[in-house]
């Protein structure tokens, strides 16, 4: 680490720093009551607590598997569609139209459709995770799929792959990084989508634990959900990247 | 095929029937009470269009969300250019932007109420929270790619600092400054109906959620129709005046993604 990167970095932490001061500033000057806005503190204290409290541990792995089943499907559906709709026109004239109607629709607006023929159960949360996780992931390899080289293609087919083989083995592997990009973006929108799924209507999870300590106006209880949810993100994203890093050695360091 | 989607706006509308047409077939096949067929929502169209009250509920939905979006572009427009061209300031912002970043805005609907009550200022603030990301976050791409020649050149002939960021680098980021418009106005729609549907006062949202409550059916379905449509027009007519303004350039993503 260069001396310019650790300056960088202390600078960085300064504005989180002023945050903090600032929380703690306004609880100890008692502007705001604790009931509130509780002391970082406390807040952090409760959350350390939590994380060896077997019901939240329960509540936060039925959040994970709802994010880990809605991604898996937006991830296989996206792939299969964003590859056959490089691979073949005739899917492509489907598919096109389709996603200029489907991508800017709000699909929170459809979880209710989802809750009336899923049910209130996990199906419907998946449903809607998989709704919102899938567009990133069909755009990136689409795209990614589409600008590969014509010439890596020709030169597979000249020496006897079938087409179908040339688009799995050259086209999908050339553009691993396109698609990888889209599966992390979309990652972190599976995180917040199953949270506010669970938030609207649910009986777990951890955004079921911040909607009922915020019927029983236990702020504490408030940030603590919210904070995890925030620090899984960012762990996904730091492992999703690891992962990225590692499947794509040997691929030439993009912008 | 070829002549048919050469017909702008062709391809949407037969995708939108084909839909509609799945969506009636599926409903007849499985037959069951909560998914009624397509034709019964488009007939609860008119009766929510013309009744008052959701009327001014959705026009009030549209009202706060304007608000928020201008609000979060006049502040994240400026920060993310500033970004762009000050490695201080985007060594100031980032991780403070990178922990942001992945927190669910509209869950931020239960604490934001309690300081600032169930009224028009929690809604907007959550909407101008959910729009300023995506654009600091284009902005500050845009302006980091702008060519450092030309600002050499307005700097040798005198231009001060201030003078360059207003008229040399907004002008060459905004291609890129537009993207994250359109982004943040669809994230806009997303965190609007979402903030309504789990703070359940007023809105679109809670029109959702109280037929849904009610039983009725129809009108859930009709009032996705409307969102829907609100999404879709709102990206078609942002498109066009993206066209219109910055026709130079062109855009790098062709459909925006983005969730709340």
């Amino acid at each position: 680490m260069t001396a310019r990167r650790t300056a960088e970095l202390a600078v960085g932490i300064l504005p989180i720093a002023l945050v903090l001061a600032l929380w703690q500033g306004i609880v100890a000057s008692g502007i705001a009551p604790p009931v509130l806005l509780p002391a970082p503190g406390a807040v952090f204290a409760r959350l350390v607590e939590q994380v060896g409290n077997s019901q939240f541990l329960q509540n936060a792995a039925i959040t994970l598997y709802r994010l880990f089943a809605g991604f898996s499907i937006a991830a296989v559906v996206g792939v299969t569609l964003g590859l056959a709709a490089t691979g073949s026109k005739a899917v492509e004239s489907i598919v096109k139209p389709l996603v200029r109607v489907l991508a800017p629709l709000p699909k929170v607006a459809l979880y209710p459709a989802m809750i009336l023929t899923l049910g209130f159960d996990d199906a419907s949360k998946i449903a809607l995770v998989a709704a919102d996780a899938v567009f990133p992931i069909l755009l990136a390899t689409w795209q990614g799929t589409a600008a590969v080289e014509p010439k890596l293609v020709w030169s597979a087919r000249a020496a006897g792959t079938t087409p179908r083989a040339a688009l799995f083995k050259i086209v999908l592997m050339a553009a691993l990084p396109s698609v990888l990009t889209g599966c992390r973006i979309s990652l972190i929108i599976s995180c917040i989508v199953v949270f506010l799924a669970e938030m609207i209507t649910s009986s777990d999870g951890l955004g079921y634990l911040m909607v009922r300590a915020a019927r029983n106006f236990e702020t504490v209880d408030m940030f603590v959900p919210l904070i995890s949810i925030s620090i899984l993100g960012l762990t996904l994203n730091a492992a999703f990247n690891a992962l990225r890093g590692w499947l794509l050695r040997g691929f030439a360091e993009e912008g | 095929m070829k002549q048919l989607s050469a017909i702008p706006g062709l391809p949407p509308l037969l995708a939108t029937a084909g839909l509609l047409a799945a969506w009636e077939i599926a409903a007849r096949a499985f037959d069951i009470s909560g998914l009624p067929p397509a034709h019964e929502a488009l007939r609860e169209l008119p009766t929510i269009l013309t009744d008052k009250e959701s009327l001014l509920n959705i026009l009030d939905s549209i009202r706060r969300m304007a608000i928020g979006f201008a609000l979060a572009l006049c502040f994240a427009a400026p920060v993310g250019l500033m970004m762009g061209r000050s490695r201080f300031v985007a060594a100031f912002f980032n991780p403070l932007l990178m922990i942001i970043y992945p927190v669910p805005k509209a869950a931020l609907m239960p604490i934001i109420m309690l300081w600032l009550g169930v009224g028009d200022a929690s809604k907007t603030l959550v909407i101008f929270l959910g729009v300023s990301l995506p654009v600091i976050y284009h902005s500050y791409q845009g302006a980091r790619a702008v060519e450092e020649k030309m600002l050499w050149s307005a700097a040798a002939m005198g231009m001060g600092r201030a003078a360059r960021l207003a008229r040399i680098v907004f002008p060459a980021a905004l291609p890129e400054i537009v993207v994250g418009i359109r982004t943040g106005l669809v994230l806009a729609l997303i965190t609007m109906v979402t903030s309504e549907m789990i703070a359940r006062k007023q809105g679109v949202g809670d029109i959702l959620f109280n037929a849904l409550a009610m039983a009725q059916y129809d009108t859930v379905y009709a009032t996705i129709i409307i969102i829907g449509a609100l999404g879709f027009i709102i990206d078609v007519g942002f498109e066009r005046l993206r066209a219109h303004m910055v026709a130079w350039a062109e855009p790098a993503h062709e459909i925006a993604v983005g969730s709340a």
